[in-house]
């Protein structure tokens, strides 16, 4: 037997909280540092098994499947390809870098703040490995938990609200494809005589579906509900409206990791199960998608030029750029699906920072009025920089990660609907629009009453803040550069995902 | 009566004599609260071993009265943990308040019994009478805190709806015996079997059935029969409640399956759209007005009036051909029991204390004041929601895949489930927000709970764990106690 190595990874942070829970509380350090380790540790693991994969074959490898419930056939079984591990990846990246980003902002209750991000990380990489449907489902519904309690715990002044909301809207979707997983395992054992084995296995579902076996009006269905509760989680307009508020409640920290996996979670649903088990229904409902999508893309670039507060514009951005990522994915290319992975993992990297960067200036004044701010650039040279790095990044520059991924989406949607894509360029300019007058705004001009109020509390970026921030910069660099080394793993998948999406038209 | 007999119903007698015992122990010994516990404790752990060397054992007793099966050894064990996590409890609460543990353990005991006999019975007059003696105890039970007005408000409450009910319920016997001629359970379906199999069924049958349904409707709490539930929850004793919700409740259960599934099962078609109704209305109404409560206790009674409902789901699917319902039903019968136990031994911890309200405010900054307390009632409401992996989850994941194979109209009843689910979260995640989001207000009271009490506490929730991680060792049971009939 090999070693298990997916397990191993997802075990790491939830021995790490186990270990957090026999620290005392008054060890604050103790328990940011061993939190911090842990992450670490899973990270430089994923990033060995996603070196091991880059340079094997391609499909689903190390597969690990032990029985759980025979009666019903469902397995713990886990493994990755091309797309999950470079999600896994994502996952213990941000990780360890909200992790660190915490050790500052976080002095209140940390013991509970840190085993919330660890339960939570296990959630996350699970949600990628899993591939059996039921085990899915929980590593899906393990990740609300706790960061159900990091907003409403760690949060601003209106975080029971927005928590709350969070978790009713997330639940409403997951609870009704609780019911659909369930429909569609029971047409798989109705046509194997009875049988449950394999009626939760992703691969044994994805093949009877291939072969055209569920029938139309399963599909539909089951297609809806799965699609709701991806839906409001990416989320696409018009589940979005928690979105914001989850955001400009949430810690930093929190705010990053929901920007960074938590919606990707929604678009990897869509690409692994949604698609693959039922493509008759996807292919009815593409066009619909397609134009939500479009929607999103607009509306989310539009609302996020008038929105006054830091935070409310990169979230409002995030539903925009998201909105590529479904795009992508709806329009059934190999070139548009390996843009919509890329734009995951570019939205993962760049929000991600921008939200670090809010909260790095959000720690020295206290507030993300955007009208507050002014002349920014002149007290904190270094911050000012890398900001507008990170702007020019989420504007789509080429060179910058960013614009590989939207630009790929552009060329796959042309060939399908070249007003879509012509469409979507206009947000490029929109989009360059609120970010940089954003930019402007805060960075540029005098130094506004309200900051120079603050005096020398105004420092620039310190160091911790800068070894958060760095590792997102040289990755959106290399990819910017290097494309490749993301496309290439994603030939296989993309392959995989037509295929499947394909078996409709058979 | 032969000795057979006396093997056969031993749980019951061996449980009638430890209620007894206890009494005996308070005379020789007035006062002191160790042998009496001792003896609670300790006999139930005997009926519990008792119960368990039956397992796997199938016998009748006094004619086919009494039936042994997997069934009553499943029910009985659950009765008997009921009855000894309900001590473990009590005796916190009692204390501070002046209240007679050796009088609460007796009773409380003897309740079980009537629950035990039920599980067992086969015939609709042995079936009553087991009712009656598990309820009569119940009643005497809620009004427990008799200084109390509101204790006595709402024994006087439970005690009319419930020898209402049944009166009600007997009429329905009546009328079933009437037309069938038998009062064994066997007996009568055979007899309705041949009833169905010549055509129509008389009115008077359908008489019987509604009567018989609208009876167990009410000591089930399901909609539109559960007034008495709130006001009966919210008076009785913390420790009461706790018992009242989950012991009445899966006895309810137990009539349900001997008497619609073992004695009606050849009407099912009858009666399965009058459960879909009742389902969807008591799941529906329960949650409604569970999210508008802000007395905890009373929020916990309509959510339990909502797990009904789910539970009612799994009897549907039963009715809809699926005999993966009944395992259901047990399954969620035994994990709702442990995590809604525990949800009250969190609040009566919080009330040790006499004059300690059960307003959700107490709940405020309990994560702070007692982290441990906090993670608990955190897992327990976490279970009540659904959140895997935890016992809750499983309990509504198999009763939702019963409707689902069941089909039809019991999809739309699984899906309409599942969103009463989500907006019960509100409600229960609501007591999280308290515990953990916001600041104590007032003193703040520290609750530190004896040592028989956390350890009662600490066997919910490992429980609630352990049916949420391994649900496989729990279904190989309720899988094996769902084939009981035939």
């Amino acid at each position: 037997m090999s070693l298990p190595i997916l397990s191993l990874i997802t075990l790491t942070p939830l021995v790490g909280a186990a270990v957090l829970v026999a620290v005392p509380s008054r060890r604050p350090d103790l328990i940011r540092r061993t939190a911090l380790a842990f992450a670490l540790l899973a990270w430089v693991m994923s990033l060995l098994l996603l070196a091991a994969y880059a340079f094997g074959p391609t499909g689903f490898r190390y597969v690990e499947a032990a029985d759980w419930i025979p009666t019903f056939g469902i397995q713990y079984k886990v493994g990755v390809d091309g797309l999950s591990i470079l999600m896994v990846v994502l996952t213990t990246t941000l990780s360890w870098i909200s992790i660190l980003a915490s050790f500052g902002p976080i002095k209140d209750r940390v013991k509970g703040y840190m085993i919330s991000f660890l339960v939570l990380e296990v959630g996350m990489i699970g949600v990628f490995i899993a591939l059996d449907l039921f085990l899915f489902y929980i590593f899906w519904e393990i990740v609300l938990v706790p960061m159900y309690l990091i907003i409403g715990i760690w949060g601003g002044a209106n975080r029971i609200y927005a928590t709350m909301k969070f978790v009713l809207y997330t639940l409403v979707g997951s609870l009704l494809m609780l019911v659909a997983i369930l429909a569609t395992a029971y047409a798989y054992q109705g046509g194997h005589g009875g049988s449950w084995v394999g009626a939760f296995d992703f691969q044994a579902l994805q093949g009877y579906a291939a072969a055209g076996h569920f029938a139309d009006d399963l599909q539909i269905l089951a297609f809806l509900a799965l699609f709701l509760a991806f839906a409001i989680k990416v989320p696409m307009f018009p589940f979005h409206t928690w979105l914001p508020d989850a955001h400009t409640e949430a810690p930093t920290a929190g705010s990053v990791i929901l920007a960074g996996v938590l919606l990707k979670l929604g678009a990897y649903g869509l690409i692994r199960f949604a698609v693959p088990l039922y493509p008759y229904a996807a292919h009815t409902f593409a066009w619909p998608i397609i134009v939500l999508s479009v929607i999103a893309i607009v509306y989310g670039a539009i609302v996020s030029i008038v929105q006054p507060d830091l935070k409310r514009l990169v979230a409002y951005s995030s539903v925009s750029h998201m909105g590529f990522v479904t795009l992508g994915i709806f329009v059934f290319n190999a070139t548009a699906f390996q843009g919509a992975v890329l734009q995951m993992i570019n939205h993962g990297l760049i929000t991600g920072g921008l939200f670090l960067l809010v909260g790095v200036i959000y720690e020295r004044t206290h507030d993300r009025t955007i009208s507050k701010m002014g002349g920014v650039a002149a007290v904190m040279p270094v911050y000012a920089t890398i900001f507008g790095f990170f702007i020019l990044a989420s504007a789509g520059l080429p060179g910058l990660s960013g614009f590989v991924g939207e630009f790929l989406v552009f060329v796959g949607s042309f060939g399908v609907a070249p007003a879509i894509a012509f469409a979507s360029i206009i947000v490029m300019v929109l989009a360059a629009t609120y970010l940089l007058w954003m930019f402007q705004r805060v960075a540029f001009g005098p130094l506004s009453d309200f900051l120079a109020g603050l005096g020398s509390h105004l420092t620039d970026i310190n160091r911790t803040e800068l070894f958060t921030l760095l590792p997102l910069a040289v990755l959106i660099v290399v990819l910017g550069l290097f494309p490749s080394l993301v496309l290439d793993l994603l030939r296989a998948p993309a392959q995989a995902f037509l295929t499947a999406a394909a078996a409709a038209r058979g | 009566m032969t000795w057979s007999d006396v093997g056969t119903i031993s749980p019951v007698v061996i449980a009638v004599l430890v209620a007894a015992a206890i009494l005996v122990v308070d005379m020789a010994v007035p006062g002191r609260r160790t042998p009496i516990i001792a003896t609670a404790l300790g006999g139930l752990g005997v009926v519990g071993a008792v119960v368990l060397i039956q397992a796997g054992h199938t016998g009748t007793a006094f004619g086919g009265a009494y039936s042994l099966d997997n069934l009553t050894v499943f029910l009985d064990a659950l009765f008997v943990a009921i009855a000894a996590l309900t001590i473990l409890f009590a005796v916190d609460y009692l204390e501070p308040r002046g209240l007679p543990i050796a009088e609460f353990a007796a009773v409380l005991v003897f309740a079980v019994t009537g629950a035990m006999l039920v599980a067992g019975s086969t015939d609709l007059v042995l079936l009553f009478v087991s009712l009656e003696l598990m309820v009569l105890p119940g009643y005497m039970l809620a009004g427990f805190a008799r200084n109390d007005p509101y204790s006595t408000e709402g024994a006087i409450k439970y005690f009319l709806l419930g020898s209402f009910s049944s009166a009600i319920l007997l009429f329905g016997l009546a009328y079933v015996w009437g037309m069938t001629g038998t009062t064994r359970v066997d007996g009568v379906a055979t007899a309705l079997a041949t009833a169905v199999a010549h055509g129509s069924i008389q009115p008077g049958l359908a008489m019987g059935l509604a009567f018989m349904t609208a009876g167990v409707a009410f000591k089930m709490a399901a909609v539109p029969f559960h007034y008495w539930t709130p006001d009966a929850y919210q008076g009785s004793p913390t420790p009461v409640t706790a018992y009242l919700s989950v012991g009445p409740k899966v006895g309810a259960f137990a009539i349900a399956l001997r008497l619609f599934v073992g004695a009606l099962g050849p009407l099912k078609a009858d009666w399965l759209p009058v459960i879909i109704v009742l389902a969807a209305a008591t799941m529906t109404l329960g949650n409604l007005v569970a999210i508008t409560q802000d007395n905890v206790k009373r929020m916990l009674a309509y959510s339990s009036i909502a797990h009904t409902g789910y539970i009612l789901v799994g009897l549907a699917a039963y009715a809809g051909g699926q005999q993966t319902g009944l395992s259901a039903i047990l399954f969620y019968g035994a994990a709702y029991t442990f995590m809604n136990m525990g949800a009250f031994a969190v609040v009566t911890a919080l009330q040790r204390r006499p004059g300690v309200s059960s307003q959700i405010a107490t709940f405020a900054g309990l994560g702070r004041r007692d982290p441990w307390l906090g993670a608990l009632m955190t897992l327990f409401l976490l279970s009540l929601t659904g959140i895997p992996p935890l016992a809750g989850f499983w309990a509504k994941a198999y009763v939702i895949l019963a409707a689902i194979q069941a089909g039809g109209w019991l999809s739309a009843l699984a899906v309409l489930a599942m969103v009463n689910a989500a907006a019960a979260a509100f409600y229960y995640l609501r007591v999280v927000v308290y515990m953990y989001m916001r600041e104590p207000v007032g003193e703040a009271a520290p609750s530190s709970p004896g040592r028989l009490f956390r350890a009662g506490l600490g066997v919910t929730g490992v429980v609630t764990l352990i049916f949420g991680l391994f649900p496989a060792l729990v279904t190989a049971a309720t899988n094996a106690a769902a084939v009981f009939h035939g």
